[in-house]
């Protein structure tokens, strides 16, 4: 099977983030093996557990979150890009500020999906 | 050329202090040369500023990571590659901080290119 690894490095905010979901979709749907999904640069900010985006303007949040739960997809932050973004709480509450359907990661995670897919994806 | 390994492209587009996509691509560029991965770095467009010699960041404030490129040997990151045509619309010199940097045509950039596996463009 046709194995997928996509890199996101847009915010939530930017037309490439919703192309990249619906690349995604499209690629489960044709039962191609999305082994991962790594947000990275102003990416991490999709993870953010306080946007507040209009219900017209097509809020992404719930669907990477119903994305994680029905395929168990992982969704890697880079850890670095996610402090620069300010969504670590040195104060270790930073289940609030990142949801969980997020994972954090080192880059070393995007070595191993290079490393693992067939094809890499970057939006 | 057909590669059997897998190999990773990283295609750098933008000036280096115009915005964090020269600095985050190196730190891929860091982390793949670290796990052994073969590596290779392409210089087009703006991206050719991140080479050119005596630059002095501090005075706007910004690290001096193209300090960092000098260590791209004990990496194993030796093929580097710049787009002749993107210096010549810029009007510059092949002066570049670093050595080993091969020039090439547009056609032959985009044929190196388009061997690696993965191409992550910033």
């Amino acid at each position: 099977m046709d194995s997928l690894a996509v890199i996101v490095t847009t915010p939530p905010n930017h037309h490439f983030t919703e192309t990249a979901f619906q690349f995604i979709e499209q690629a489960i749907e044709q039962e191609i093996n999305v082994i991962g999904v790594f947000f990275y640069q102003a990416g991490v900010l999709n993870a953010s557990a306080h946007l507040t985006i209009p219900n017209d303007e097509f809020p992404l949040l719930p669907r990477w979150q119903q994305l994680a739960n029905s395929t168990n997809l992982p969704l890697y932050l880079c850890s670095t890009a996610a402090e620069k973004h300010g969504l670590i709480d040195e104060s270790q509450t930073q289940t609030k500020l990142i949801d969980s359907a997020f994972t954090m990661a080192g880059l070393g995670e995007l070595v191993q999906l290079h490393t693992s897919a067939e094809r890499v994806i970057q939006l | 050329m057909i590669k059997t390994e897998k190999s990773i492209a990283l295609l750098n587009t933008t000036a280096p202090f115009a915005s964090p996509n020269a600095k985050d691509a190196l730190d891929i560029a860091m982390i793949m040369g670290s796990f052994e991965q073969p590596t290779y770095l392409f210089f087009a467009g703006d991206g050719v500023w991140q080479l050119k010699s005596k630059q002095d960041p501090s005075k706007i404030n910004v690290k001096d990571f193209l300090k960092t490129f000098s260590a791209f040997e004990f990496y194993d990151i030796e093929d580097i590659y710049v787009c002749q045509q993107s210096l010549d619309e810029r009007g510059l010199a092949a002066d570049f901080h670093i050595k080993n940097v091969q020039l090439l045509s547009t056609e032959s950039f985009s044929h190196q290119l388009k061997q690696h596996h993965t191409v992550l463009t910033f």
